[in-house]
C-alpha cells in the first residue's frame, strides 16, 4: 500500500509504503516498512520508491562533470576544490608531473570517476584546464534547470549572450566570452536561474533579460 | 557554496583579470555599479531582553547586535564618564570559514573597529551617563553577533551597533544617599550626539568598490573601511587587508566612501525613525 | 522576595495559559545563506537560530572515522539573551546542552551515509524565555533536514514543569525559575522514542509518566509544524520542464 502522493514533499521518518521491495534512493526500511530518510519529492521510477533530495548541497556521482579550483599539488596527487567544502582529487603516477601543468588556482573541467568510502576521484581523461573566465557559483540543485531539457537553456544563453559556458554539476560555473558586456549580461542571466529556477515563464524572462542587457548601453537591468 | 580558497588563501587565478576587466566598464558581478552598496536592511527592537537591539543585513551579510545596560564604577582616569564595551563574535554558523572558540584576531579586529567608530565618532555622549561621579555610572555592553556572513562585516557591524543605540532604553536609577537604586518601570531612551556610519571599500589595482563580495575581496590587492561621524569628520579608518595602497587611491576612496556615507546614514535613519522598516 | 503566583484560581498560569497548553510557535525554514541548512524558531518569548553546516572534511583530521560520520554541536546563548547578561565564551550550563542536543540529533542520523566527514549543528539562542534547549533542538532537527542530511526521524521536543503542585506543559521561564521541577523530552515521533530526557527538580514517578504523556501529545503537534514549515520551503519546482 502507498502512503504518498506522487510528487509530494516528504520529510524524514514520512511513512512511504509497506512494500519493502520498492525501497529506492533516499528511503531506509524499519520493521518491514519503507521511510524517507531526506527531505524531498517522492516519485515512483521503475516500480521503486526514491526520494529525489531538494537540498542545496552537492552530492557526487560518478560520470558528473564538475568545476574545480585546484588547491594543492602533491606527489602523487593533485587537490580540486569542488566548492562547499569538498575536496577531490586527481591520482597521478609517481614521479610524473600533474596533467596540463596543473598550478595551485588553476580551474579545471573534470568528470567525477568515483566516490566512496575513499573519497571523490576524478578522470584524468577528459581533463581539461580552463584558461581564462568569470567563475560563478549557483545552488547545485538549480544546475538541471540552467541546462535544461535536452541542454535547451545553455545553448539558448550561448546564443544570446554571444558567451562560452562550461557549468560544473556541482554548481560552479565558468563564462567566456568575447567582450565584459556579453559576460555580464551570461551572469545576468544565470543569477536570474539561480534566484527563479522554479517560477514559469523562466524561458522568456531570461532572454529579455539577455537582450535587454546587450541592445541597451549596458544599463543595468 | 564556499571555495577553500577563503581559508588557505589562494585567490581563483581566471577570476582576477574579469572582474577588472568588468569594472573598467563600470559592472560587477552582482550587476551593482562600483560605488553602490547592497540591500540594506535595518529591523530594530528584535530581542526584548535586551535594552536596545538591531537586526541589520547588508546584502546577505546579517548581523544582530544587542545592548546589556548595567550598573559600574568609571574608569580611574574618566570618573566623570559612562563607559561602553564592543565585543564582536564571528559566530561558525556564519561562515564556513568562522571556527567556534575565542574570538579569533578577526572578531578583536570588528570589535575595536566599531568600537572606535563609536568612541572616536562620539556617537553618545558619555557624562551623560553618570549617576554618581567618580563611583556609579551606567554600562554598556554592545555585543555582536554575525549570524550569515558574504563580505564586509564592518559596515553591517557598525549599522547594527548604532542602530541598538538609537533603539536603547536605559533604566532610570536615582541616588538615594550615595546609594544607586533602580527606579523600577521608568527608562529613558539613550539620545544620539553623532551617527557614525562606516563605508569599506576593495581596491582592485585602480579602481575601487564599495562593500566588497567575498569573490571582490579575494582578488582585492587591499581593503579599507573609513568609518564617519558626520559630514566632515573621520573617525576611525582601518586597512583590514595586506597588499600595497597608493596614497592617491587611499584619497579617492575616502571621497568616494564620504558620498556613499552619506546615503548609508539617511537610509539608517529613515529605518530607525520608523521603528521598523527596511532601509 | 516577592514569588510570584504561578496558577490562580480558575487553574489558569500567570501568562493564561492552561496547565496542558503550548505557547504560540513560529517556524521558519532555510533562513541563513551560509549554512547548508537552517531555521528560525519562536517559541514564546523563546527566539533561536539554527544553522547546519556539512558533511564536509573533518577538521582536525585526527577527528575523522573511517566508516561513518561525525556530529558537532554547539548550543550557545547571545549575550544579550537573558536578564542579566551572561559573560562571553561556553559556560558550562552551555557545555552541557551542547552534548545532550547532539546525543539526541545523533541518534537519528545515519551516520553511516557520510564516511570520513563531519556535520556541524549550530543552536544560537537570541533571546531566552525557558525551553531553550527543547526549542533548539526542534530547530536544529529542521535545519539537519533543510541540509539533506539522512536520518530516520525528525526531532521534536517540549519541556514539562511542576508548578504549585501542578504538572504544565511548555515552561516558560518564571515557570522554570520558580517551579519544582523541569523536564525537558525530545523524542523521534515516528519511531515513538526519547532521544533527551533530563529531569532537574522532583517528581513522583507517577508525575513523571503524567508529564511524559503530556509531553508526548505536544510533541505530536509540533512535529506536525516542522512539516509544514518544511513543505513550505520545498513546495514542487518542475525540473527542466519548461524548455
Amino acid at each position: 500500500m502507498q502512503y504518498f502522493r506522487e510528487n509530494e514533499v516528504v520529510v524524514p521518518g514520512q511513512l512511504l509504503t509497506d512494500d519493502t521491495r520498492k525501497r529506492g534512493f533516499g528511503t531506509y526500511v524499519r520493521d518491514g516498512k519503507v521511510y524517507a530518510s531526506t527531505t524531498g519529492i517522492v516519485k515512483t521510477i521503475n516500480g521503486g520508491v526514491r526520494v529525489i533530495p531538494v537540498s542545496g548541497r552537492y552530492k557526487p556521482e560518478r560520470g558528473d562533470k564538475v568545476i574545480g579550483i585546484v588547491a594543492d599539488v602533491k606527489p602523487n596527487v593533485v587537490e580540486v576544490d569542488l566548492g562547499g567544502e569538498m575536496v577531490a582529487v586527481l591520482k597521478l603516477p609517481e614521479r610524473e608531473s600533474p596533467p596540463l601543468n596543473l598550478d595551485i588556482g588553476d580551474c579545471i573541467y573534470a568528470e567525477v570517476k568515483s566516490t566512496g568510502l575513499r573519497g571523490i576521484l576524478l578522470s584524468n581523461e577528459g581533463l581539461q584546464k580552463i584558461p581564462s573566465g568569470i567563475l560563478v557559483t549557483i545552488n547545485s540543485a538549480k544546475v538541471p534547470r540552467l541546462i535544461g531539457r535536452k541542454g535547451s537553456m545553455i545553448q539558448l544563453l550561448r546564443r544570446e549572450s554571444g558567451c562560452d559556458f562550461w557549468v560544473g554539476r556541482n554548481g560552479l560555473i565558468v563564462i567566456n566570452g568575447p567582450d565584459p558586456s556579453s559576460e555580464f549580461a551570461a551572469i545576468a542571466a544565470i543569477n536570474l536561474i539561480d534566484r527563479e529556477a522554479h517560477k514559469p515563464g523562466l524561458t522568456e524572462r531570461a532572454i529579455q533579460l539577455l537582450r535587454k542587457i546587450k541592445g541597451g548601453s549596458g544599463e543595468q537591468a | 557554496m564556499s571555495l577553500s580558497g577563503e581559508k588557505r588563501g589562494y585567490a581563483v587565478k581566471i577570476m582576477k583579470n574579469k572582474i577588472y576587466e568588468l569594472l573598467k566598464m563600470g559592472k560587477r558581478i552582482d550587476e551593482r555599479t562600483p560605488e553602490q552598496f547592497r540591500e540594506v536592511r535595518v529591523l530594530t527592537d528584535v530581542v526584548a531582553k535586551a535594552d536596545g537591539s538591531a537586526l541589520v543585513s547588508v546584502g546577505k551579510t546579517k548581523i544582530l547586535t544587542g545592548i546589556k545596560v548595567e550598573v559600574g564604577t568609571p574608569f580611574p582616569d574618566r570618573p566623570d564618564e559612562g563607559v561602553f564595551t564592543v565585543n564582536a563574535e564571528l559566530l561558525p554558523l556564519a561562515s564556513k570559514t568562522f571556527e567556534p572558540g575565542p574570538p579569533d584576531e578577526r572578531a578583536i579586529e570588528l570589535s575595536r573597529v566599531v568600537d572606535r567608530c563609536l568612541r572616536e565618532g562620539q556617537a553618545l555622549d558619555l557624562q551623560k551617563l553618570v549617576l554618581v561621579e567618580g563611583q556609579k555610572v551606567y554600562m554598556l555592553y554592545i555585543d555582536c553577533y554575525v549570524l550569515d556572513y558574504d563580505g564586509n562585516y564592518f559596515d553591517a557591524a557598525v549599522l547594527s551597533a548604532v542602530a541598538a543605540l538609537m533603539n536603547c532604553s536605559v533604566p532610570v536609577y536615582k541616588v538615594v544617599d550615595g546609594r544607586v537604586e533602580q527606579v523600577p518601570g521608568e527608562k529613558f531612551k539613550l539620545e544620539l550626539r553623532n551617527i557614525p556610519v562606516s563605508v569599506t571599500m576593495g581596491l582592485i589595482k585602480d579602481k575601487v568598490v564599495v562593500d566588497p563580495l567575498p569573490a571582490e575581496e579575494e582578488v582585492a590587492d587591499t581593503i579599507v573601511t573609513v568609518g564617519y561621524s558626520s559630514e566632515t569628520v573621520v573617525a576611525a579608518i582601518q586597512k583590514s587587508a595586506p597588499g600595497l595602497l597608493p596614497v592617491p587611491m587611499l584619497r579617492e576612496m575616502v571621497k568616494l566612501g564620504l558620498e556613499q556615507s552619506i546615503k548609508l546614514r539617511s537610509k539608517l535613519l529613515e529605518a530607525v525613525g520608523d521603528g521598523q522598516k527596511q532601509a | 522576595m516577592n514569588r510570584p503566583k504561578l496558577i490562580d484560581e480558575n487553574g489558569l498560569r500567570a501568562d493564561g495559559r492552561r496547565p496542558d497548553e503550548l505557547r504560540k510557535i513560529r517556524m521558519e525554514v532555510g533562513v541563513l545563506e551560509k549554512t547548508d541548512g537552517s531555521a528560525y524558531i519562536e517559541v514564546g518569548g523563546t527566539k533561536i537560530y539554527a544553522g547546519v553546516i556539512g558533511p564536509r572534511e573533518v577538521h582536525p583530521k585526527h577527528l575523522e572515522l573511517p566508516d561513518r560520520g561525525v556530529i558537532n554541536c554547539r548550543y550557545h546563548m547571545a549575550s544579550f539573551s537573558v536578564d542579566e547578561r551572561k559573560p562571553l565564551g561556553m559556560t558550562r550550563r552551555e557545555i552541557e546542552l551542547s552534548k545532550v542536543i547532539r546525543e539526541a540529533l545523533e541518534t537519528v542520523v545515519f551516520l553511516e551515509e557520510f564516511p570520513r566527514m563531519m556535520v556541524d549543528i549550530f543552536v544560537e539562542v537570541i533571546q531566552a524565555d525557558g525551553g531553550t534547549r527543547t526549542a533548539g533542538i526542534t530547530a536544529a532537527s529542521l535545519a539537519l533536514a533543510d541540509a539533506g542530511i539522512p536520518m530516520a526521524d525528525l526531532i521534536a521536543a517540549t519541556a514539562v514543569g511542576k508548578v504549585e503542585g501542578q504538572l504544565v506543559l511548555d515552561i516558560n521561564e518564571l515557570e522554570d525559575k520558580y517551579g519544582e521541577a523541569d523536564m525537558p523530552v525530545a523524542m523521534a515521533p515516528n519511531l515513538n522514542s526519547i532521544v533527551l530526557l533530563q529531569l532537574n527538580g522532583r517528581m513522583t514517578v507517577e508525575e513523571m509518566f503524567k508529564g511524559l504523556e503530556m509531553a508526548q501529545e505536544a510533541i505530536k503537534k509540533i512535529h506536525g509544524l516542522q512539516t509544514e514549515a518544511l513543505r513550505n520551503k520545498y513546495k514542487v519546482e518542475p525540473e527542466g520542464s519548461e524548455v
